[in-house]
C-alpha cells in the first residue's frame, strides 16, 4: 500500500489545484466579460470565419457596441442571441444550436469516439483471451542463427 | 510561344503517364523485366514535362507576358520580382503546376531509390498508381484549370496578385511547404495500394516508404505552422488559427498522417494493424484531395476563398474513384490481411499507440464534421448553419488533453507489457513535475480547467521525455564509460527514430503550452492617440510618435509609428501600416508585432490619422506566441533527427515470411539485442 | 482476429463515404454566398433611422411614410457598387418627378469624407446619408455592400437584394412594393 502514497498525494494536490482554477471567480460575470463572450459566439458578417470579438471590421465593431448597449439595457444573453439570429439568420451563430439537425454536430463525435473506444476495449478483451503463440524449436533455431550472424 | 511550350509539355506529361502505366501493366502481366525497366523511365519523362511546364509559366510571369490569362490575372509590371515568382502559386491553375512539379519530383525520387527493384511487381504497381495520380492532375491542367489559356486581347498590364499575397516574403514558403507535405503522402499511398494489389502485405511496403512518410509529415507540419505564422503576422486580426475551412483542410491529413506514423511502428514491431494502416494511408491521401476540393471548389466560404472554378466536380469524381478503389481493395483482400498479432497487456506501448490512433482519428472526425456540417445542413434541411471556433475549441480540447496524457506515459511504456510497479516507479517523478506545473499555473493566475490541466499535462510530458533521455544517457555512460555529451550523441545516432520522435514531442508540448495560455486572457484595447500622446496597456507604455507615408510603384503605405517601453526600458519603435494597392480598393492592414519571450505586443491601425491627426490603434497583448514558432522549429528538428540514417545494429528482424503468401506470414520473430 | 469480417466494415465505410460524396455533389453547383445572403428582414417593419445627409439635412424614414423608399447601402471603394452606379443614376432620373418613390443612399464601411468626396465627384445626386457607428447597417442586418432594401408605403420591407442591381430589377422591385404585380 505504501507504494500508492505518493500517487494519492499527487492526486489530492492535483484535484485541489484544479478546483481552485475552476472556481467561478466571484459573483456575476462583469458586463464586459459578458459582452466579449457573446461577441465570441457571433460570426463577423463581412468575414468568413472570424468572430465578432476577433474581427476589426466596421460592422463587427458596430455589433460589439450594440451588444454592449443591450447589456446595459438589461437584455439577457438569450435575448441578444435571439435578436441577432432574427436579423441575420442562424448562420451568425458560430456554435450551432442544439435543435434539430444542429444537434448532430455535437452528438456524432461523442458517438463515434464512444464506438471507437468500445471497439478497442472489446478487441483488447478478445486478445487477452486468445492463447499466446509459443515459439517452436524451429523458431528458436532461426533466432540463434541470426544472432550468430550479427555477432 | 510560352503557352505553346507549356501546353506541349503538359501533353507530353499526360502521354508519359499513359504510356508508363500501359508499359508497366504489360510488363507485370508478361513478367517481362525489360518492360518494367522501360516503364519506369516514363517517370522521368513526367518529371521533365512538369519542369518544362512550370518553367514556361515562370518565364511568362517574369517576362510579363500578359497574353496568358494566368499572367494577366496574377502578375503585373509593378509587382516586385519575388512576388512575380511566387505568382506561380498565387491561384489555382499555377498551383496545380506546382503540385505536378512536386509529384514528379517524388515519383522520380522513388523510381531512383528502387531502381534495383524495378522488376519487383510491388514497385511496378506503386509506380502505376503514382503515374495515374499524375495523369489526373495533368488532365486538370488540360481541362478546367488550364494555366496556359491565351487571351484574345492582350492587356497592357496585368492585375497583379491579390495584395494579401504580396506583402510578406512568407508567400515564398508557406504554399510550397504545404504542397511538399500533401503530395508526399502520395508515396505511402502508392505503395499501400501496390501492397493490396499484389497481396504482399507484410511490412515491406512500410519500410520502403517510411522515410517518405516522415518527410511528407515534416513538410506538412512546417507548412501548417507557417500558415499560422502568416495568419498572425500578415492578416492582422491578432490570432494564428481561426478554424477556417481551408486551415482545417490542411489539418485533416496531418491528423491522420500523425496517427499513421505511430501505428506504423506497431505494425513494424508486432505485425499488427495491417488493415488499419492501409486504411489510414488511403484515408490520408483522400483527405489531401478532399482538402484541395474544399479549398478550390468554392463550395465553402473561406478567407482563402479563391475564385470559383469548375474544378469541383472533377476533384470530387477523382476522390470518389480513389475511395472506391481503396475500399474495394481492402474489402477484397481484407480477411487475408488479418495478422495473428495481439496486444498482451493494456500497459504496453502498443496499447498507448492504439489510444493515440483513436484520439487522432477522433480529432480528424471532429474537424471534418465541423467543416462540412454547413454543407450537410444545407443539403438535408436547407438550413444555414455556421460552425466556428467555439465548436472546435470545445470538441478538440478534451481530445488534445488526453493526447498530452498519453504522450507523457507512452515513452515509459515498453513494448508488450510492463508491471504496474515498474510503470509507477518510472512515472512518479515526471508526474510530480506535472503536479508542480499545475500549482505554478494556478499561482501565476491561470484560471479555467482546460488551460491549467493542459499546463500540468504538458509539464508531465516534458519531464517524462527528459527522463527518457536521461535514463538512456546514464545507461550508456555506465556501459561504455562515455561522457554525457558523447553518450547523448551516440545514443541518438543509435536510435534516431525514437529520439527524433521524442524531440518532436517536445515541440508538441511547447505548442500545447501556447494553445493553453492563449485561451487565457490576452488583453485587447483600442486607443485613440494624437501625436506625442501616450497610453499604458498591460504595463507597456505606448507613445504615438507620428504617421509617415511611403509610396512605391506598387503601393502606397501609411504607417503609424509607436514607441513601446516597458518598465522604463525602451523596446523600440513599431509601425503598423495600411497599404493601398492599385487593384484593391480597400486598404490592406499590416500589423506590427513586438515579439517577447513571454508575450507579444501586437499593433494594428483601426483608423488612419484623421484631420486632427488622431489615430486609432488596436493593441493586443498576446501571451507566449513566440513559443509556438519555437515549438514548430523543434518539431522540424525532431523530424530531421528521425530521418538520420542508421539505427541500432542488430535490430534486424528475422521476419519469417514477409513477401511470401499470406498464409505463411506468421508473427515476425524479433531478434532481441 | 475473428469478429466482424473486414468486408462488412468496408461496406459500412463505403456507404458512409458514398452518402458524404452525394451530399458534397449536390452542393457543388450551389453558391454558398447566395443562400447566406438572403435577408431575414423581408416582410418585417423597416428599422427607423435618422441620419445626417451630405447636404446637411437629416434623413428620417418616418418622414417618408406612405412612399416607397429604396435604401441602398454602398461605399466609395467596393467594385460592385461602382457597377451599380449607372443603374442607380438612371433610376433616379426616371423617378425624379415621382413623389411616391424615394432613393436614399447610406454609406457603409467608409469614411464620411471619402464617401462624400466620391459622391460629389461622381454626381450621385440623390439623398445620401452617413451612418455614424454603423448602427443602421446593423439594424438592417446588412452583410456587405451594395445591399438594397425596398420599403413599401406601409413601412414594411418588401424586398432585399445583396449585390449590384440593374434598372430593370430596381423597377420590378418598386412595382412589387406598390402592389402592381
Amino acid at each position: 500500500m505504501r507504494k500508492w502514497i505518493p500517487w494519492v498525494l499527487l492526486a489530492v494536490v492535483a484535484i485541489a489545484t484544479i478546483t481552485v482554477a475552476a472556481w467561478p471567480s466571484g459573483g456575476k460575470q462583469s458586463a464586459s466579460a459578458r459582452a466579449h463572450g457573446l461577441a465570441a459566439e457571433l460570426r463577423c458578417v463581412d468575414c468568413e470565419s472570424l468572430s465578432v470579438a476577433d474581427s476589426s471590421t466596421v460592422s463587427a465593431r458596430a455589433i460589439r457596441a450594440d451588444i454592449a448597449q443591450r447589456i446595459r439595457h438589461g437584455e439577457s444573453d438569450v435575448d441578444i442571441r435571439a435578436y441577432y439570429v432574427g436579423q441575420y439568420g442562424e448562420s451568425i451563430l458560430l456554435k450551432p444550436a442544439s435543435s434539430g439537425i444542429g444537434a448532430f454536430v455535437w452528438i456524432l463525435p461523442v458517438l463515434v469516439l464512444g464506438a471507437g473506444a468500445g471497439g478497442l476495449v472489446v478487441a483488447l478483451r478478445r486478445w487477452q483471451r486468445t492463447p499466446r503463440l509459443r515459439a517452436s524449436d524451429e523458431d528458436r533455431a532461426l533466432v540463434e542463427r541470426e544472432r550468430e550472424l550479427d555477432a | 510561344m510560352k503557352a505553346a511550350l507549356g501546353i506541349v509539355a503538359l501533353l507530353v506529361g499526360v502521354t508519359g503517364c499513359v504510356l508508363g502505366v500501359t508499359t508497366l501493366l504489360l510488363g507485370i502481366r508478361r513478367h517481362d523485366a525489360r518492360l518494367l525497366h522501360l516503364g519506369r523511365q516514363f517517370v522521368f519523362v513526367v518529371l521533365f514535362a512538369a519542369i518544362v511546364a512550370t518553367g514556361a509559366m515562370e518565364w511568362a510571369l517574369l517576362a510579363h507576358d500578359f497574353s496568358l490569362r494566368y499572367v494577366a490575372e496574377n502578375g503585373s509590371r509593378g509587382t516586385p520580382t519575388l512576388f512575380t515568382i511566387t505568382g506561380l502559386w498565387a491561384s489555382l491553375e499555377g498551383s496545380i503546376l506546382l503540385w505536378l512539379l512536386i509529384l514528379g519530383g517524388y515519383l522520380a525520387a522513388v523510381a531512383r531509390k528502387f531502381r534495383s527493384r524495378a522488376h519487383d511487381p510491388i514497385v511496378a504497381w506503386a509506380t502505376i498508381v503514382g503515374l495515374a495520380v499524375a495523369a489526373f492532375f495533368f488532365l486538370l491542367t488540360l481541362g478546367p484549370a488550364n494555366p496556359f489559356h491565351v487571351l484574345s486581347s492582350v492587356p497592357a498590364d496585368g492585375r497583379g496578385p491579390n495584395p494579401l499575397l504580396q506583402n510578406h516574403p512568407l508567400m515564398a514558403f508557406h504554399p510550397p511547404m504545404l504542397y511538399l507535405g500533401y503530395v508526399g503522402f502520395t508515396v505511402p499511398f502508392m505503395f499501400g495500394i501496390a501492397a493490396l494489389i499484389t497481396g504482399r502485405f507484410g511490412e515491406g511496403w512500410l519500410a520502403d516508404t517510411r522515410r517518405a512518410t516522415l518527410v511528407a509529415w515534416g513538410f506538412l507540419t512546417v507548412g501548417i505552422i507557417l500558415g499560422a505564422w502568416w495568419s498572425y503576422e500578415v492578416l492582422g486580426w491578432g490570432g494564428y488559427w481561426a478554424w477556417d475551412p481551408v486551415e482545417n483542410a490542411s489539418l485533416l491529413p496531418w491528423l491522420t498522417g500523425t496517427a499513421f506514423i505511430h501505428s506504423v511502428i506497431v505494425q513494424e514491431r508486432r505485425g499488427m494493424l495491417r488493415v488499419w494502416n492501409l486504411s489510414l494511408v488511403i484515408a490520408t491521401f483522400c483527405l489531401t484531395i478532399l482538402g484541395t476540393f474544399l479549398t478550390r471548389s468554392g463550395i465553402i466560404n473561406s478567407v482563402h476563398a479563391f475564385s470559383v472554378s469548375s474544378i469541383g466536380p472533377w476533384l470530387l469524381t477523382f476522390l470518389g474513384i480513389v475511395a472506391a478503389v481503396g475500399i474495394g481493395l481492402v474489402a477484397w483482400r481484407g480477411d487475408r490481411l488479418r495478422s495473428p498479432g495481439r496486444i498482451d497487456s493494456v500497459l504496453s506501448r502498443e496499447a498507448a499507440f492504439l489510444a493515440n490512433n483513436l484520439l487522432f482519428t477522433g480529432l480528424a472526425f471532429v474537424v471534418l464534421l465541423g467543416t462540412v456540417f454547413p454543407l450537410i445542413a444545407e443539403a438535408l434541411r436547407n438550413r444555414q448553419l455556421s460552425v466556428g471556433e467555439p465548436y472546435f475549441d470545445r470538441m478538440t480540447t478534451p481530445l488534445g488533453l488526453l493526447l498530452l496524457f498519453f504522450m507523457a506515459v507512452a515513452p515509459a511504456l515498453p513494448w508488450r507489457a510492463v508491471s504496474g510497479d515498474v510503470l509507477r516507479r518510472r512515472l512518479i517523478v515526471p508526474a510530480w513535475v506535472g503536479g508542480a506545473g499545475l500549482v505554478l499555473a494556478v499561482v501565476a493566475g491561470v484560471r479555467g480547467i482546460s488551460p491549467v490541466v493542459a499546463i500540468g499535462l504538458a509539464s508531465f510530458a516534458f519531464a517524462a521525455i527528459v527522463r527518457q533521455f536521461a535514463v538512456g544517457v546514464r545507461a550508456r555512460m555506465r556501459s561504455n564509460a562515455e561522457r554525457p555529451p558523447r553518450a547523448l550523441v551516440r545514443m541518438v545516432r543509435a536510435n534516431p527514430r525514437l529520439y527524433g520522435g521524442l524531440v518532436v514531442h517536445v515541440g508538441v508540448v511547447l505548442v500545447a503550452l501556447v494553445l493553453a495560455c492563449s485561451s487565457t486572457a490576452g488583453v485587447k484595447r483600442e486607443v485613440r492617440l494624437v501625436k506625442g500622446q501616450s497610453v499604458t496597456v498591460s504595463g507597456y507604455r505606448l507613445t504615438y510618435i507620428g504617421a509617415s507615408s511611403s509610396r512605391s510603384a506598387q503601393r502606397s503605405t501609411v504607417s503609424a509609428r509607436v514607441r513601446i517601453s516597458h518598465g522604463g526600458r525602451d523596446l523600440g519603435t513599431y509601425a503598423p501600416a495600411v497599404s493601398s494597392y492599385p487593384n484593391a480598393m480597400t486598404g490592406i492592414g499590416t500589423p506590427s508585432v513586438r515579439t517577447g519571450l513571454v508575450e507579444d505586443v501586437y499593433l494594428t491601425i483601426v483608423s488612419l490619422p484623421n484631420a486632427r491627426g488622431r489615430v486609432t490603434i488596436a493593441v493586443l497583448v498576446n501571451p507566449m506566441v513566440l513559443w509556438l514558432w519555437i515549438g514548430g522549429g523543434v518539431m522540424a528538428l525532431g523530424t530531421l533527427i528521425a530521418l538520420v540514417p542508421g539505427g541500432r545494429p542488430g535490430r534486424r528482424r528475422a521476419v519469417l515470411a514477409d513477401d511470401a503468401t499470406p498464409e505463411a506470414a506468421g508473427t515476425p520473430v524479433e531478434v532481441p539485442v | 482476429m475473428k469478429g466482424i469480417s473486414t468486408r462488412w466494415i468496408a461496406i459500412g465505410v463505403a456507404i458512409v463515404v458514398a452518402v458524404f460524396a452525394i451530399v458534397l455533389a449536390t452542393q457543388v453547383s450551389t453558391d454558398p454566398r447566395a443562400a447566406a445572403n438572403r435577408s431575414n428582414l423581408v416582410g418585417r417593419p423597416a428599422p427607423k433611422f435618422d441620419l445626417p445627409a451630405f447636404d446637411g439635412t437629416r434623413v428620417r424614414l418616418a418622414e417618408r411614410a406612405g412612399k416607397t423608399v429604396v435604401v441602398n447601402f454602398w461605399n466609395s471603394w467596393c467594385i460592385p457598387c461602382r457597377q451599380e452606379e449607372g443603374a442607380l443614376r438612371a433610376f433616379q432620373r426616371e423617378h425624379a418627378r415621382d413623389a411616391s418613390v424615394d432613393l436614399v443612399g447610406i454609406v457603409r464601411d467608409d469614411s464620411t469624407s471619402t464617401a462624400g468626396a466620391y459622391a460629389k465627384s461622381h454626381s450621385l445626386n440623390w439623398t445620401i446619408a452617413s451612418d455614424p457607428g454603423s448602427s443602421v447597417a446593423v439594424k438592417f442586418g446588412t452583410r456587405g455592400q451594395p445591399e438594397t432594401y425596398v420599403i413599401g408605403p406601409s413601412g414594411v420591407i418588401v424586398a432585399a437584394h445583396y449585390g449590384p442591381l440593374t434598372v430593370a430589377e430596381l423597377d420590378a422591385l418598386v412595382a412589387r412594393s406598390q402592389g402592381v404585380q
